[in-house]
């Protein structure tokens, strides 16, 4: 069987490698990709478009913002599948017990995530907001808060991390995150523009339609951070318990 | 209205997040909230269509984000174009969308207690996925809309019957297997055009004269493949019959009607507006051989539907079967066979509503879709029975319904161009499925109770028979949508010359020949 499945997997490669014979040139003028106009309207007008230094954040959140709001709503679909397949399916299962070791918390590793926490969960505003500038933005931003969660969780129990972040919560905040998004955008079309055209906020906000484009990609990046970092710990919170939301890891 | 083609997503959008939120005010809401946003996004898109429709060159395209299309290549921004074609696919996915939302009522209160809001906030994303599906223009946007619909296909499937995690997962993995092998496709497509717009990839590919290209050749492999297994082709087609028979059934009503047919649009859009018809059939070796693997597809997938003993497993093979016909419509290459496909999947998203929303009325009334449980059911249940058979005889193909029509268009390409394969295919197939519908009136119609009282009516009267009606029909909240259902597959039928104008005004614009071609 093995055997057997290897044959698609190498006439895949096979096929790959084979188109890869006829990629342009790296750094090949003569290219049609290369002579696309796309990617130099992208160098050369993103800091005039939206005063944003960081194209990759530019491109992400304004000129393809459209994707990046559907990629946060697979994220809000990813939590609630998880819950919805997960919620009451272990009734009257009893509780797997092959890893579980009977121990306090233990002192250096509490004492150490208590110090760190914070750390962490500033560190995770400072990503989100610095996201114009340097690498980061609203997922990365996310998942560094939901992380310092599911820290919490793990070096204590699941009980701990939830009484800060209760799990109802979450939905909450993840359907809310979505609605911060699309309410930009909506906003924007409302205000004359199309969907997501940010500059038409200069109409209610005292800014140039460049710097509204940049206040608004910090919006939307709010949006992102808020339902990345809920469904992190949704999803951590769900599968480490089977569902049951008690003891956890 | 001047943005009606943003409103279909975002009504959705926002009711799903909306119902999300709802249960922390009233759980109740999830329901009204639904329905409501599934019939403002229906109304959005008959105004876009109608838009398109009245709109000179019968297109229009809206920019998200307000940016540029001035550029050469286009696509600085993402853009949605909404041709006639688009408009009207994606008209049917928010009908079918609203009709099963409707109806849902009683089945999602039953079968995922406690987890309504969940599930409808699933469900209205899963249609703006698919709608977006067809309205978008850009090659990547595609792909993350598929993302957004198969999520949350995984998500309606699994939370079924015992088996439907298993059937959810298996779907998951060849869902899977599928986007990322079209994802791979768009991405070398990028790397020899240098941008994302469908339009603008074809334009390049034009200009530049693409079409040898080994990266461009392997790009339509892999996306054409992709596609194949997202919707379920005879070989790939393994995930279909678990996922719909185990899924909660509103899942399946919503599924089955829209997603492989969405599947088969986007194979037809890649064709058209990104590979161009020139690079499609004339570059590449798919004419010669994929009608052949058309015929083993349908032969096959009409002997498993023979073989089933329950209702929904059967429809569900079904569903293989007329998607062998419509890929096959597109690839004996030929412009009738091409109308044929897009008007099939047109009347068949409809039809196979209709099958679905009255096999899941069978089931909510009779606890089984098992053959055997379902004797006499006539004289019970006359209207729910006759708006099954209604979109039954559709799919064999008798005169008055939209399905006769769709399949004349399919038999007359395949003679045109000279495939007499697939017509013969086709022939076989829909005597297969006249065994199969006759299998099912007999037993419903002409049965005889336990005590051997005949109940059946058996001949004629499959209309309104008026004491009858009252005889333990289903509830109205069920019953609406199937009747409205059937009454469109009637319309279309009867429309058909209307339906086909407008895809012939839109295949204007694309070189599709009308005689023999392939050699």
């Amino acid at each position: 069987m093995k055997l057997f499945s290897l044959i698609p997997v190498l006439a895949i490669g096979a096929l790959l490698l084979w188109a890869g014979q006829d990629f342009p040139k790296w750094g090949d003028l003569a290219s049609p990709a290369s002579k696309s106009s796309v990617s130099s309207h992208f160098i050369a007008k993103t800091g005039v478009d939206t005063e944003v230094p960081n194209m990759v954040t530019a491109v992400l959140a304004d000129y393809r913002g459209f994707d990046t709001m559907f990629e946060t709503v697979v994220v809000f679909i990813a939590g609630t599948a998880v819950i919805a397949i997960l919620r009451g399916s272990s009734i009257g299962r009893p509780r797997r017990k092959d890893h579980e070791v009977e121990a306090e918390p233990d002192l250096i590793v509490t004492n150490t995530v208590r110090l760190i926490v914070p750390v962490i969960q500033i560190f995770a505003f400072y990503v989100l907001a610095h996201g114009h500038v340097s690498p980061g933005g609203g997922f990365q931003g996310g998942v560094l808060m939901g992380a310092s969660f599911i820290l919490i969780a793990l070096s204590w129990d699941l009980e701990k991390a939830m009484a800060r972040f209760p799990i109802e919560r979450c939905l909450f905040v993840a359907a809310m995150g979505i609605v911060l998004y699309g309410g930009i955008g909506l906003l924007s079309m409302l205000l004359g523009g199309e969907f997501l055209d940010y500059a038409e906020l200069e109409k209610i906000f005292p800014v140039s339609r460049g710097m509204a484009r940049y206040y608004a990609i910090l919006g939307v990046e709010i949006g992102v951070g808020f339902t990345v970092a809920s469904i992190m710990f949704v999803l951590y919170a769900n599968l480490a318990s089977e569902g049951r939301l008690k003891e956890g890891l | 209205m001047e943005n009606s083609i943003a409103w279909i997503f975002i009504f959705p959008l926002f009711g799903s997040a909306f119902v999300a939120l709802s249960r922390y005010v009233n759980i109740k809401l999830a329901y009204p909230i639904s329905v409501l946003s599934m019939a403002g996004a229906f109304w959005a898109g008959v105004e876009t269509l109608q838009q398109a429709v009245a709109s000179p060159n019968h297109e229009i395209s809206y920019l998200l984000g307000g940016w540029t299309l001035d550029l050469y290549p286009r696509g600085v921004g993402i853009e949605f174009r909404a041709d006639i074609l688009a408009s009207l696919i994606a008209l049917i996915v928010l009908g079918v969308g609203l009709l099963v939302t409707i109806y849902s009522k009683i089945h999602v209160e039953k079968e995922t207690r406690n987890k309504e809001a969940i599930y409808y906030s699933l469900m209205l994303l899963q249609i703006t996925g698919l709608a977006g599906i067809c309205l978008t223009g850009d090659a990547f946007n595609l792909y993350v809309l598929i993302e957004v619909a198969a999520l949350t296909g995984y998500g309606l499937i699994a939370m079924g019957s015992n088996r439907a995690a298993a059937a959810s997962y298996n779907y998951l993995i060849l869902g899977t297997i599928g986007a990322s092998l079209y994802l791979l496709g768009v991405g070398y497509l990028y790397i020899k055009t240098g941008t994302l717009n469908m339009v603008g990839i074809r334009e390049v590919i034009e200009t530049h004269g693409l079409a040898g290209s080994q990266t461009m050749q392997v790009a339509f492999v892999l996306i054409g493949v992709g596609i194949l297994i997202k919707m379920a082709f005879f070989p790939f087609h393994a995930w279909l019959p678990h996922a719909y028979c185990n899924a909660p059934t509103t899942t399946s009503c919503l599924l089955a009607p829209l997603v492989t047919k969405v599947m088969i649009y986007v194979m037809i859009r890649m064709i058209l507006s990104v590979f161009g018809v020139e690079f499609s059939f004339e570059s590449t070796i798919w004419v010669s051989w994929m009608p052949w693997l058309v015929v083993i597809a349908i032969v096959c997938a009409a002997f498993l539907a023979l073989s089933q003993r329950e209702i929904k497993r059967m429809l569900a093979y079904l569903i293989v079967a007329e998607v062998g016909y419509m890929v096959g419509g597109v690839w004996i290459y030929n412009y009738y066979g091409l109308i044929g496909s897009i008007f099939h999947i047109i009347s068949d998203a409809c039809m196979t509503l209709c099958l679905f929303l009255g096999a899941g009325i069978i089931l909510h009334k009779c606890k089984t879709t098992h053959f055997d449980g379902i004797r006499g059911l006539f004289s019970k249940m006359p209207l729910t029975v006759t708006g099954f058979f209604v979109g039954g005889f559709s799919i064999i193909g008798l005169p008055p319904t939209c399905g006769f029509f769709s399949k004349w268009y399919l038999i007359t390409g395949g003679m045109v161009s000279g495939r007499w394969e697939y017509l013969v295919v086709l022939m076989f197939s829909t005597m297969v499925m006249v065994i199969l519908f006759f299998r099912l009136i007999e037993r419903i119609h002409l049965a005889v109770d336990e005590s051997g009282k005949n109940l059946g009516h058996g001949h004629g009267d499959l209309g309104l028979s008026n004491e009858q009606t009252r005889f333990d029909e289903a509830p109205l909240v069920m019953l609406i949508p199937l009747l409205v259902a059937a009454s469109t597959v009637l319309l279309i039928g009867v429309y058909n010359q209307e339906v086909v104008n407008q895809i012939e005004t839109f295949l204007q614009a694309y070189d599709m020949p009308t005689g023999v071609v392939y050699k």
